[in-house]
């Protein structure tokens, strides 16, 4: 048994200790800080972007180079900060906790994973710093191979690194979650953070190698100025399409999945009460997972694919939509006579509740053919997406942030604060994207530098709100800072939760368990609002 | 010294067994997709461009295919051997046997060393002197994947012979334990990119050769 | 696995390879591309029961050796609806350059 104030935070001094660490608590504090610079970037592109947009005209500078910042936004956001975002920050420290195990099921796999995220990272950067590429994160063809100036090659290389990073990740989970379970854990004891995460996995393990091929052939007609989607040389763009989107459809659901197990875990917390229909929530992951990989032609509706194509995508698209709406009624069926605090991580959640549904609803637009001929290429998409990827997925992220925060550093946050900018982050975010939708539906084309001066009025709402969403974001930087420095220390179960990672102490010992523990009963067991926890007698 | 030394996070040796050869097939199923998308343009273009892409592939050269996946099916063999013997206890056997595997291995890459080069010569290869005159812009497409599938799989190859000359070195050395798993696991390895070979033998080389 | 039991393997894959390069000159019209996968596909098997030893692993390894297999049958399948229900004219390649 350890010493009280031994922890794996001060287990070990010096650099090397961390650098050449191989416990996932420590790896996913080397994840937090990594995925938090490059946050900053991306972000720092989309406020140029929103600045840029103030006015009809151009601002900053030639259209060239607002394709060249979308172009920088995207790819930073969608592969260096969405994509590993929780699996790789609280899914590394908190899975082995959560099933009573001492860590992953291949430690050194999983610093290697770390390597190449960042070496994949600072490859991309080095692209973008050195002048970057206006191809857009899709990479379209011909334009990405043969008419593009920039650095295509050196950004999609940083691209295919950081892929066989969250490959090998995903790949780590899997196996922990099948063989590292305490005694007792069988599956339906799990909580659905698990479940999640294992559901991304599979999604990461399945689909990231078919974006590393097409990427290389990309790459391979660039280089050797060879015709495989290229129609002048006999080749089909739409091809590309097919097999890029065969991953970056399934991407997305990379994105928001673990996003939903936090809320899973968080709603059942903060409303006293067991998380209803916890079989339909769990299999529901698993659906999402599995017929998300069937829709990815609803991105290539009006590319020239086959009509059938577009008939088969857009049914399936619907059907997709199903276990995500299953989800959201089971969190409103928890919330339901519950004994509900709205704490920061709660407040979080309920903005991801809300904006997700509507994210969600519009995506069901979006895949009705005739309105998708009518908006694609619109802001209405850009708000679509952003309604998921940044009222879902990033307020998913906020709040396991803040609910996990105590058990990752052992001290509580200044409360007030947290919910102000949670309030705030909601209240920034609708002015940013809702004028969006208005701007879709009017036409307004989305990778537009100009526009005409009608549209003025929605663009400086949206510009607006952006920057208050960016004080919304900012804000915890700084009290997560004052945290660490000089907030109260946290007990072991600060929240009076049932997980199996409340049961340990706050910062957690390095093996994780003084002794591994035998788990008794199913989850989110709480009778009239006291927790009943999952392991001991 | 032994590889296989049980590491902390596990209860039992065969919890352990268990979940790096769980983890190696996961790796292999990664590997599938990452081949296959390869695979899928091939099918999605021979739907597409129909019997000119079909007829492309009378270009390649069936002898040496042939006689290069007779060469690696053998090879998986030896490597089957030698993970048998290994497991039972011997320390002699595998090492030949893995031998005989990497040799194999070898060969194949000669044999297909020759065919680049005979290729080369008849103006086959994009990018470097393809002859689209002669032989069009499909057969140009076809011999794209002709090159990055097998390039790939070559590549693969390699990495298989050097896995299998390390191990048995190791083995001769009496570095490696027999309770471990990592002579299983890189049998695994090979074998499978003797499967990918399998299907990539019919798509390339016996397309397009009746009629 | 045992030294016959390999050697036997072995042998059926080698018949197999003679099979499938014999039929490759049988005119077998569009029957040809489903037998010589067929052929593959009975190749792979033998290599996946036999010398990956699947067929004496727990269901569970079954699975992970399986769902590769399967998506990438996914990944065919859903995009070949495309390529084979395509109404317009391909430009000849050859014209364009």
């Amino acid at each position: 048994m350890r010493p009280p104030n031994e922890s794996y935070l001060n287990a070990g001094i010096g650099i090397r200790s961390w650098l050449l660490t191989t416990d996932h608590k420590r790896i996913a504090l080397l994840y937090f800080a990594s995925i938090t610079f490059f946050f900053a970037i991306g972000g720092l592109a989309a406020t140029l972007i929103r600045y840029e947009l103030i006015t009809p005209g151009p601002t900053l500078g030639s259209p060239d180079f607002y394709n060249r910042l979308f172009t920088m936004h995207g790819v930073i956001m969608v592969w260096f900060f969405l994509i590993p975002s929780i699996p790789a920050t609280m899914g590394n420290f908190i899975i082995p906790l959560m099933i009573g195990a001492r860590d992953l099921a291949f430690p050194r796999l999983n610093l290697l994973s770390w390597y190449l995220f960042v070496v994949g990272g600072l490859i991309t950067l080095t692209a973008l710093l050195l002048g970057g590429l206006d191809t857009g994160w899709t990479f379209y063809e011909p334009y990405s191979t043969f008419y593009a100036t920039g650095y295509v090659i050196l950004a999609i290389t940083g691209i295919v690194v950081a892929g066989f990073s969250s490959i090998l990740t995903g790949l780590n989970f899997i196996v922990t979650t099948h063989k590292l379970r305490a005694p007792g854990m069988t599956w339906y004891r799990l909580p659905v953070f698990v479940w999640s995460t294992y559901a991304t996995s599979l999604i990461l393990v399945l689909a990231t190698p078919v974006l590393a091929m097409t990427l290389l052939m990309l790459v391979a007609e660039r280089v050797l100025h060879v015709g495989i989607f290229s129609p002048q040389l006999g080749g089909d763009p739409i091809l590309f399409q097919h097999m890029f989107w065969f991953y970056s459809h399934p991407a997305v659901y990379i994105m928001i999945l673990p996003s939903m197990g936090v809320i899973s875990e968080i709603v059942p917390v903060f409303s006293r009460k067991s998380l209803f229909g916890y079989q339909f929530v769990v299999w529901c992951s698993i659906a999402i997972a599995a017929i998300g990989f069937l829709v990815w032609g609803h991105h290539m509706f009006v590319s020239g694919q086959a009509l059938y194509a577009s008939l088969a995508f857009s049914f399936l698209s619907y059907l997709v939509a199903v276990p995500s709406a299953i989800k959201v009624f089971n969190w409103t069926a928890t919330l339901h006579e519950g004994w509900i605090r709205f704490d920061a991580p709660m407040l979080y959640a309920f903005g991801f509740i809300g904006l997700f549904t509507m994210g969600g609803l519009t995506g069901l637009f979006l895949a009705a053919l005739p309105i998708d001929v009518h908006v694609t290429d619109t802001y209405f998409v850009v708000a679509h997406f952003h309604y998921i990827m940044v009222g879902g997925a990033v307020m998913g992220y906020f709040a396991g942030l803040h609910y996990w925060w105590p058990k990752i550093t052992g001290r509580r946050y200044p409360e007030y604060w947290a919910r102000f900018a949670a309030i705030l982050a909601f209240f920034g975010f609708n002015l940013t994207f809702f004028p969006q939708f208005i701007l879709g539906y009017l036409g307004m084309p989305r990778r537009y530098q100009s526009y005409p001066p009608e549209f003025q009025v929605w663009h400086v709402l949206s510009s607006a709100g952006a920057s208050i969403l960016a004080v919304g974001y900012a804000l915890p930087l700084f009290y997560f800072l004052w945290s660490i420095l000089k907030g109260d220390r946290a007990p072991a179960n600060p929240w009076d939760a049932t997980g199996l990672e409340w049961t340990t102490r706050s910062p957690p010992p390095p093996e994780n368990f003084d002794a591994t523990p035998t788990v008794v009963r199913p989850p989110y067991q709480y009778r009239r609002g006291e927790p009943c926890p999952q392991a001991g007698k | 010294m032994t590889d296989e030394a049980l590491t902390f996070q596990y209860a039992t040796a065969e919890q352990q067994r268990e979940t790096v050869t769980l983890g190696m097939w996961a790796f292999l199923a990664t590997e599938v997709l990452f081949f296959g998308a390869l695979i899928a343009a091939y099918f999605n273009y021979r739907i597409w461009f129909g019997a000119e892409f079909i007829a492309a592939a009378r270009m390649t050269k069936v002898v040496f295919g042939t006689i290069n996946t007779a060469v690696l099916l053998t090879s998986s063999a030896c490597m089957a051997m030698a993970v048998g013997s290994f497991e039972s206890g011997r320390r002699r056997g595998p090492v030949l046997w893995l031998t005989a595997t990497a040799l194999l291995g070898l060969a194949f890459i000669g044999i297909k060393s020759v065919e680049y080069y005979l290729e080369y010569q008849e103006h086959l290869v994009p990018a470097l002197n393809f002859d689209v005159h002669q032989h069009g812009g499909i057969a140009e497409i076809f011999f794209i994947f002709y090159f990055c599938a097998t390039g790939l799989h070559a590549l693969h190859l390699l990495i298989g012979i050097c896995l299998v000359s390390w191990l048995a070195i190791w083995i001769g050395t009496g570095r490696i334990d027999r309770s471990g798993s990592t002579t299983r696991l890189i049998g695994l390895y090979w074998h499978f990119v003797d499967i990918v070979w399998i299907f990539l033998f019919p798509l390339i080389y016996l397309a397009g050769r009746s009629g | 696995m045992s030294g016959r039991g390999i050697l036997r393997c072995w042998g059926a894959l080698m018949l197999l390879l003679a099979l499938t390069t014999g039929l490759a000159f049988v005119p077998l019209g569009p029957a040809q591309l489903g037998v010589s996968l067929a052929i593959a596909c009975t190749k792979a098997l033998l290599v996946l029961l036999l010398f990956m030893e699947l067929k004496a692993s727990s269901g569970l390894v079954r699975v992970f050796a399986a769902a590769g297999f399967f998506w990438l049958l996914i990944m065919i399948g859903l995009t070949s609806a495309d390529y084979t229900h395509r109404t317009d004219q391909r430009v000849p390649v050859d014209t364009v350059r």
